[in-house]
């Protein structure tokens, strides 16, 4: 049960941070600030709010969910998803909340969160960054999904992939840029997505595809230790 | 030298008239200008009759084509999806007599046909349950898709119910905005001729004298053109179906929140049947009745009964209908789109397909000049009456298989005299051999596919001889294709939002195009 406070020095002066805790997300929504550094580790692709059908961008770090991610964090080139980052806290207005639930919280062990005058720890600000990145970014992802939209970049896209132990597992639900729809982009748009930095972020997209199979090969490989 | 087809002149705004603008404007929309207009010309005095509220599936191909967005169409027409219509108290007229006529083909409908499957089992299950998850759906009150589906794209096959009268204003203003068709406010005093009988040019009171190679007449049961310029006869087909007056209301939902039917109910009654449409903001009732079987005072009787306390003081609106359709569709330089060119009772919901594939068929096969008009023409003639037959023999069979005694309604409509002569032979074969597929169907783009006539046939308890031994080589894949059915059924229901929910994220939400 998710207990949320709004985050102040005299409530939570005792207050600890931990590591997260428990298993990754195998999907995990990412900002555009985050792109280059998760697509060289992991699919970026477009998947849907199933509440308002809004387009988000986000990371896949495994193929099923429930079971995790497949890399490590030292494995992905040291990238941490903000998201992951920030876990157990929220933005409320414009103050931080914290989820008291969570258990990377604690009174005795781990980084205290504010300093003996009641400033903000490093790990806190540290916090602090992540929210605010994330912030700026989901705003950064829409100007950026519009842009593909109105330029009819963006396509489902079906991804199916077999397994040694005969599993077949089905994607559904995920949107990538579309490679042909890019090269046959007029120029003026070309050099338009160019300096709304949005031409970068779409090539990263499409580029994150090839970890698609090494996911797979990872995901196999698990397969098999596991027998 | 030849004589070009380049200027396109529809006259009437309705849902053909702008239908037909759209989806001709959309084809040659490279032309346009340049080479090619397209003018509409509307009286600024006529009412639009706004022929029913049901849609068929080919609706959601027209409007992408079109280029509209489903989103805008929501917010704009008080749409709501529509998944199939149920059929109540058509075969005995006991109360719990009804069946559904579903969107979606039965299970693997290309591979294996079900009904022998479904005959030789005899364990209770509706054909419907057995074969689609659609009917469940319905009775569930759930949306054909969730908002994270695409717009235009179906989890549960779909067409809409709409507000006719919203629906020409909003396609009037994408295809003059988007389309380039050119709009003019108009009545007509007098049509132009040339000497070899074509229509030349529309003399109009406020816009002067427009021209034109080829002219859509979209005038209503006006039939300006075809009918009172050309002298196109009509051909009566009421002694098929005897309906010939509707009776229409417009019912408020108890709360904002009531459920929304998200298929057409068409309840049969003594001498006729209601149909039942639920739109966002209202339902949309009427009484389609034989005048020649009941009062006009007792049909009114049934229609309150029907209704209820919600419909005490409402005020019902007299429409008086004429089965039936032109003896030719296109002659000359002129074709007839939508009601000008025929009407049926709305029982399948067939006038808007009727004027999406006519319209269709006069963008496509557009004439380059008008030496080549007349083979278009024929074609066009032989098509949509092959249409216009099969829509009719398709509603007849309603009638035809209903096990009904109770009024002369239902008695007359078994004698063999009012069924076509196709409808009788096919009724035939089906005792022996269910249709399937391409089997009866021998053109591309039947108005009705096969699976329509299974769902109707089996839903209203008509019986096909099943040979064991063709049953038994196909068990397995029956046996498999129904396990599939069972496991979607349960699927779509535990994913699919509610239909009122659904409609009310469109509006704020939004679809997305992809």
């Amino acid at each position: 049960m998710a207990t949320h406070e709004l985050l102040n020095p005299q409530d939570h002066a005792h207050l600890r941070l931990l590591p997260r805790q428990g298993a990754e997300p195998h999907f995990v929504q990412i900002v555009p600030g985050e792109f280059v550094s998760a697509a060289v580790a992991c699919p970026v692709l477009f998947s849907k709010d199933p509440a308002t059908g809004a387009f988000y961008a986000g990371a896949a770090l495994g193929l099923k969910p429930g079971e995790g991610a497949l890399k490590s964090t030292q494995d992905r080139g040291g990238f941490e998803p903000l998201a992951l980052q920030r876990d157990g806290f929220f933005i409320a207005e414009d103050r931080i909340a914290i989820d008291r639930s969570n258990p990377r919280f604690s009174e005795t062990e781990g980084e205290p969160l504010f300093d003996s005058a009641q400033q903000p720890s490093t790990a806190l600000r540290r916090i602090q960054r992540a929210l605010r990145h994330l912030h700026e970014g989901i705003a950064q992802t829409a100007a950026l999904v519009r842009e593909l939209m109105d330029l009819k970049l963006i396509e489902p896209i079906d991804i199916s992939l077999s397994f040694d132990n005969g599993e077949r597992l089905t994607l559904e639900g995920l949107y990538t840029v579309s490679r042909d729809a890019l090269r046959d982009l007029p120029d003026a748009d070309v050099l338009r997505l160019f300096r709304t930095g949005h031409l970068q972020l779409a090539y990263a997209m499409t580029g994150s595809l090839n970890q698609l199979p090494v996911l797979a090969h990872l995901r196999n490989r698990r397969l098999a230790d596991s027998r | 030298m030849v004589q070009a087809v380049r200027r396109i002149v529809i006259v009437g705004g309705g849902t053909a008239g702008w239908l037909a603008a759209g989806v001709i404007a959309a084809k040659h929309r490279s032309r346009i200008p340049a080479s090619f207009s397209v003018t509409l010309v509307e009286s600024p005095n006529t009412p639009i009759i706004g022929v029913g509220e049901g849609t068929w599936p080919t609706l959601r191909t027209t409007l992408s084509r079109i280029g509209v967005s489903e989103t805008e169409m929501f917010r704009k027409c008080d749409a709501a999806f529509k998944q199939g219509a149920w059929f109540a108290r058509w075969t005995t007229g006991a109360k719990d007599d009804g069946y559904y006529h579903p969107l979606m083909l039965p299970q693997s409908f290309s591979h294996i046909n079900l009904v022998p499957h479904w005959l030789a089992r005899d364990d209770g299950r509706s054909f419907c349950d057995t074969v689609c998850p659609q009917g469940r759906i319905c009775d569930d009150g759930l949306a054909p898709k969730t908002i994270a589906t695409a717009e235009f794209e179906a989890v549960a096959n779909y067409a809409y119910h709409l507000d006719a009268g919203k629906f020409a204003p909003f396609l009037q203003q994408h295809c003059c905005e988007k389309l380039g068709v050119r709009h003019v406010l108009a009545d007509v005093r007098r049509v132009h001729l040339k000497e070899n009988g074509d229509i030349r040019s529309l003399e109009t009171e406020q816009a002067g004298e427009i021209e034109g190679d080829l002219f859509v007449d979209c005038t209503g049961f006006k039939a300006l053109l075809i009918g009172e310029t050309l002298g196109v006869p009509f051909v009566d087909c009421s002694d098929v179906l005897f309906c010939d007056t509707a009776l229409a209301v417009q019912v408020p939902y108890e709360t904002e929140t009531s459920p929304i039917a998200s298929h057409t109910i068409s309840t049969a009654q003594s001498a006729g049947w209601i149909w039942d449409i639920g739109l966002p903001t209202r339902r949309g009732v009427g009484h389609v009745f034989s005048s020649r079987h009941i009062s006009v005072d007792d049909a009114e009787r049934e229609l309150r009964t029907y209704i209820g306390p919600a419909g005490k003081d409402l005020p019902f609106r007299k429409i008086p209908i004429r089965s039936g359709h032109r003896q030719i569709f296109w002659k000359r330089n002129c074709v007839a789109i939508g009601l000008s060119a025929g009407f049926l009772e709305p029982l399948e919901a067939s006038a808007i397909v009727l004027i999406e594939m006519s319209a269709k068929l006069v963008a496509e096969q557009m004439p380059v000049c008008r030496e080549v008009m007349d083979v278009i023409a024929a074609r066009f003639n032989n098509t949509t009456e092959y249409r216009w037959g099969r829509i009719i023999d398709f509603l007849k069979l309603h009638y035809a298989l209903t096990q009904r005694d109770d009024s002369a309604f239902w008695r007359d409509n078994r004698l063999p005299e009012t069924i076509p002569e196709r409808l009788q032979h096919l009724m035939l074969l089906w005792r022996y051999q269910s249709p399937w597929y391409h089997d009866e169907f021998d053109r591309i783009e039947e108005v009705f596919p096969a699976a329509s006539y299974q769902y109707v046939l089996y839903g209203m308890g008509f019986r096909t001889e099943v040979e064991p031994q063709i049953v038994a080589g196909s068990a397995n894949n029956a046996e498999r294709a129904m396990r599939e059915n069972i496991a979607q059924t349960e699927k779509l229901r535990a994913g699919l939002p509610r239909h009122r929910d659904l409609i009310r994220k469109i509006v704020q939400h939004g679809l997305q195009p992809v």
